[in-house]
């Protein structure tokens, strides 16, 4: 009697139990894809912004490689054919979506020192009032930004890592240089980092339609072991011209 | 190459022991004061308690309890004092006033006059408020040149005082997230950073205000939006309007992005007017809140000039600030053929003919009208205009009126026609517009239950079709003295709302029109005002005839309706007489009014105030008096008081007709005679005759009155005659007391006076006594006889008065004796005092004359009086 009483008590409890955890196990997978959603949806507008600042970067690199064309004289087109051999590599590298992302930051930090280099020659060149100089200044800061959105897309899709931090040492730069070689080199510095932006900027495409959504299944993008990125500060104020 | 550095070394010793020397002094200084108050130079927060401590140092002498504080000049009072030991006394104070305040720790025992000075200090008080939390904060950026200005500015709204004391610095924080921060202090409530290389565009940023001074620090709202939200760009440029002919009612726009897509994307808004209006139409920003360039205004007015303005902001909800509007672009739709024509009548009314005249709206300046094309046409087929074809009306471009008269016919009661009108320009003749205008008692019914409201500054009508008739449209017509106007509204309009310039306080005559298929109905008018107001002048109230001696009846003439600025609910009739003022509310249509209840021979101000829904106003003022009486009023109490005066005449005539005997008796009362009398005491050995006074020889004789106690006013021969007097006996005196009242009784005559007085008074009320004493010594002024012959008295207990000539027939010697009256030369109590008035009345009527005997003797006749007072005495009997 008292085992058929224990029984029943224990069937009664069973069935609201047995509700209460099935509610629960669907209210825990609908909270997690909820919270999937949120974070794709989080993906997607990081990358988008990343996105939108690349296009703007490209722009800016266009318009700048024109303006310089502009402000050497008729032979800038003569000028921009020849080739330097100081130029940093553009090629995004790696198989991983997080390999290339690493590599676009990478590459992207590759030009500061280029940049400064080429903004010191011209400085010498052009007048002081010349369009060019200001856009080879703003053009820092598009730069500086597209590598933050980019290090900060890479922190939003592995929160749990360290930021990569660009490949230290000295950056190569050409030796003193006569005028000739000095517009040589700032229209090879300026092209090449337009082509560098416009590779960004399909990268980015790219990883728009890869990453975000494949995150959901499995995470492409996590490093193997033993590969773990470089870390970096978080603030790029040491960034340089 | 080495005297500089010697010399530098130098240099830097001296420095270095300068300094020394003030920190040795500054310690040895600070050694010589005994109290020190801390905190020293705090800055407090107003409305706060601060609490100082003031500490005795290296100094035995004196102990806390030998300390007070004073603030500025006052002694702070001891209840806010707390010992904290022998050497250290707090003090709490409350922070009150933005003003500079010192406090001072100061020794009230006398510790010798070299170490006076070492027993004090003091600190400043610095006053001022916390900061309060910056509000509203805004940041911008606007577009340069080709891209975002790398300035970003910032405002906000500061909250809370400040004091001169404790200043409120900001500081402007702007966090590039992960890249960069920045931040700029000012004490305004404007900042502005300028980022670095260029504006951050599609970065998160994060911006703050931060208030601080001394007493604290505080933060605003953190905004934390991407760079894009902040940015106002350019409006667009080369903003272009173009008008395609096939399309007369549309003007295409294009513009040119003012920034690059890749900055940020923009969405846009349109607004047009035409030329020389600044009611500005707006194009639902639905339509325009893309990304796009261009855009087509459609439903436009044909060959009307438009100007068009654009502007831009940052495609998101919620991002970026409009830009400013672009610089305008006009251009003018191409022309069109004219519309139908808008056709309309005016009819005067007359006796069985009525002037009717066909009107059309415009011509609108943008139809190019040249003229119109009408032909009137009864409805028996007769051609009013006498021919087919239709007459052409030509527009005068000068005459700029609402409408055009293009018409105007005599059409009987009994009559109908109907017109056709067209209206033509360059491009084409416009479509055929038709109006019959139906006999009086055929036309169809009117609409029913029209309503007309004014509603939210426009003039709203409500209106049932009328009943089992199809109405093809709906004439809405509004007339307000000679200004007529029109609109049409669809047939299954209900409600409609004039769309005419209306003015306020201004009364239009609003009509319905039903329209079946073109055949014009009965209409359906109201009266209605936009808006009311007081009337601008109350209607001039004046009297109708005369007033009357409790009631007026005023008039007015009713004010003109231009006047009126609204319905009139009621005229409010005032009226004041004196200080009180009453007032009558008559209706709206009143033209009188009758006052009532007014008081007879007052002046009465009245005036008239006429009242519509929004105020009222009063008349000038009219000034009437009402009449003492009523019209016949007076003749009534004439005649009233006439016959009423007959009437007594005629009971008295009566009366004494009836009552004659009565009133011979009261009049003329038989006088008893006095020898049937009984005396009560004779003296039977004295001879009853009396002597007349002519035979006495007494006529011409005057009597003075002498008093007894008027000794001084006797002769001195006349002494000797005291005895007589003090037997109250006078000789030549006739006493005849008839009571107090008789006129006939003088004072003087009485001679039971003097000290009788009294009794006299009170006798004399009840009893008349006639006496005569009769003195045989003659006259006053002789000397007496020494024997005197024995008097006699008489007195007669009989209450009936005397009459003169039954008394006395000798009233000769009545009327000689006159001259005996003499002047009373003094009061008389016993008579003066009751009979006063009398007394008077004989004092005036009796003359103090003195007649000389000879005329006195010579008057024989009586005297006009037949009713003398006994003078002389009775007669003998």
């Amino acid at each position: 009697m008292n085992g058929h009483v224990k029984s029943m008590r224990f069937q009664q409890f069973m069935e609201p139990a047995t509700t209460l955890l099935s509610l629960l196990l669907v209210m825990a997978v609908d909270s997690s894809r909820a919270a999937a959603a949120n974070r794709n949806q989080q993906c997607v507008n990081s990358l988008q912004r990343t996105l939108k600042l690349a296009r703007l970067v490209q722009k800016e690199s266009v318009d700048l490689i024109r303006t310089y064309k502009a402000s050497q004289g008729v032979k800038a087109e003569l000028l921009c054919e020849a080739s330097f051999k100081y130029i940093p590599n553009i090629n995004i590298s790696g198989l991983e979506s997080w390999e290339r992302l690493l590599s676009i930051y990478a590459h992207l930090w590759d030009f500061f020192p280029h940049f400064k280099r080429v903004y010191e020659q011209q400085v010498d060149l052009q007048p002081p009032a010349s369009p060019l100089l200001a856009e080879l200044s703003r053009s820092g800061g598009g730069r500086r930004n597209l590598a933050s959105l980019i290090s900060s897309f890479y922190q939003s899709l592995f929160p749990n890592l360290p930021v990569p931090e660009p490949a230290g040492g000295p950056t190569a730069l050409p030796s003193p240089q006569n005028v000739f070689h000095q517009k040589v080199y700032g229209c090879e510095v300026l092209r090449t980092y337009k082509d560098l932006v416009s590779n960004v900027c399909r990268e980015l495409k790219t990883l728009k339609s890869k990453v975000c959504q494949r995150r959901k299944r499995v995470n492409p993008l996590l490093p193997e072991a033993g590969r773990t990125p470089r870390v970096m500060n978080n603030r790029m104020t040491d960034f340089e011209r | 190459m080495y005297v500089v550095p010697q010399k530098m070394n130098c240099f830097l010793v001296l420095l270095i022991l300068l300094t020394l020397f003030l920190i040795a002094f500054s310690l040895s200084s600070e050694d010589d004061h005994h109290l020190v108050i801390v905190p020293q130079s705090p800055n407090l927060e107003i409305g706060t308690n601060f609490t100082a401590t003031c500490v005795i140092l290296n100094s035995t002498e004196v102990s806390a309890d030998d300390l007070y504080w004073k603030l500025s000049e006052n002694i702070v009072p001891k209840e806010q004092y707390t010992k904290i030991n022998k050497t250290a006394l707090n003090v709490t104070v409350l922070v009150t006033g933005e003003k500079l305040e010192w406090l001072y720790c100061l020794c009230k025992r006398d510790v010798g006059s070299l170490e006076k000075g070492t027993f004090i200090h003091g600190i400043a008080l610095k006053k001022g408020y916390r900061p309060g939390k910056p509000e509203n904060l805004s940041c911008m950026a606007v577009q340069e040149k080709h891209f975002i200005s790398n300035a970003f500015r910032c405002q906000w709204d500061a909250v809370g005082q400040q004091s001169r004391d404790v200043s409120t610095l900001y500081q402007l924080n702007v966090d590039v997230t992960k890249i960069r921060a920045y931040n700029v202090t000012t004490r305004e409530k404007h900042a502005q950073v300028d980022f670095v290389d260029s504006f951050p565009n599609h970065v998160i940023l994060e911006v703050w205000v931060e208030a601080h001074n001394k007493l604290g620090t505080i933060h605003s709202e953190h905004l934390y939006k991407y760079a894009d939200s902040f940015v106002k760009t350019n409006p667009p440029s080369n903003v272009q309007v173009t008008s395609e002919k096939s399309f007369t009612t549309s003007l295409l726009i294009n513009w040119t992005h003012p920034i690059a897509n890749v900055f940020l994307k923009l969405m846009y808004q349109i607004r047009y007017c035409q030329n020389g209006s600044q009611n500005w139409t707006y194009v639902p920003r639905d339509d325009t809140a893309r990304d796009i360039q261009s855009f087509r205004l459609q439903n436009l007015n044909p060959y009307t000039v438009y100007v068009v303005q654009v502007c831009c902001k940052n495609h998101k909800k919620g991002y970026g600030y409009w830009s400013d509007w672009s610089t305008n672009a006009t251009k003018r739709t191409p022309e069109d053929i004219p519309n139908k024509p808008d056709l309309w009548r005016i009819i005067a009314e007359g006796d069985g003919i009525n002037q009717v005249q066909f009107i059309c709206k415009g011509p609108l300046t943008n139809e190019r009208i040249t003229r119109f094309n009408i032909k009137v046409q009864d409805q028996r087929d007769k051609l009013k205009n006498g021919s087919l074809a239709p007459e052409s009306i030509p527009i005068n471009r000068s005459d700029s009126g609402p409408f055009t008269v293009l018409k105007q016919i005599r059409l009987a009661d009994r009559e109908s026609v109907k017109v056709f009108v067209t209206a033509v320009n360059s491009v084409g003749i416009s479509a055929e517009e038709s109006l019959v205008i139906t006999e009086k008692a055929c036309e169809p019914p009117p609409v029913r239950e029209l309503r007309v409201r004014p509603d939210g500054g426009r003039l709203r009508l409500d209106w049932k079709p009328p009943h089992g008739t199809a109405v093809s449209e709906y004439v809405v017509e509004w007339i307000s003295g000679d200004n007529t106007d029109w609109q049409r509204e669809s047939r299954g309009t209900r409600h409609a709302t004039i769309k005419g310039p209306l003015e306020k306080f201004v009364c239009y005559n609003v009509s319905v029109y039903p329209i079946y298929s073109g055949r014009v109905g009965k209409p359906a008018t109201r009266a209605a005002y936009l808006e009311q107001g007081a009337p601008l002048e109350a209607p001039d109230v004046r009297l109708k005839g005369k007033p009357g001696h409790n009631e007026a009846e005023l008039v007015w003439m009713e004010v003109p309706q231009t006047r009126l600025r609204g319905f009139i609910t009621n005229y409010t009739v005032f009226y004041k007489g004196g200080t009180e003022t009453r007032e009558i509310t008559v209706p709206a249509d009143s033209t009188s009014c009758t006052l009532k209840s007014l008081r007879r021979n007052t002046k009465y101000d009245t005036w008239i105030q006429a009242s519509t829904i929004n105020g009222s106003t009063n008349s000038s003022k009219h000034s009437f008096t009402t009449l003492i009486y009523a019209p016949g009023e007076m003749e009534g109490i004439v005649v009233g008081v006439s016959f009423g005066f007959l009437f007594l005449i005629i009971v008295t005539m009566l009366f004494c007709v009836y009552k004659k005997d009565v009133i011979k008796e009261n009049i003329w009362p038989r006088i008893p005679n006095p020898l049937e009398s009984t005396i009560g005491n004779w003296s039977p050995d004295y001879p009853l005759k009396v002597e007349t006074p002519k035979d006495n020889g007494l006529c011409g004789v005057s009597l003075l009155d002498v008093e007894v106690g008027d000794g001084k006013c006797m002769f001195e021969e006349d002494k000797a005659s005291l005895a007589l007097k003090k037997d109250k006996y006078l000789s030549e005196e006739h006493s005849s007391g008839i009571g107090g009242s008789s006129c006939m009784s003088s004072p003087r005559q009485s001679v039971s006076d003097s000290d009788e007085g009294g009794d006299m008074a009170d006798t004399t009320a009840s009893t008349v006594q006639y006496s005569s004493v009769v003195a045989s010594n003659g006259y006053k002024g002789q000397t007496p006889n020494t024997q005197p012959k024995q008097a006699v008295f008489s007195r007669s207990e009989s209450t009936q008065p005397l009459l003169d000539s039954e008394e006395n027939p000798d009233t000769l010697l009545q009327e000689c004796s006159r001259q005996s009256q003499r002047v009373p030369r003094g009061p008389r109590p016993t008579h003066t005092q009751r009979n006063g008035d009398i007394m008077e009345q004989q004092e005036e009527l009796e003359p103090l004359d003195f007649c000389s005997l000879e005329e006195d003797c010579e008057q024989v006749t009586p005297t006009d009086s037949s009713y003398m007072p006994q003078l002389v005495g009775y007669r003998p009997q």
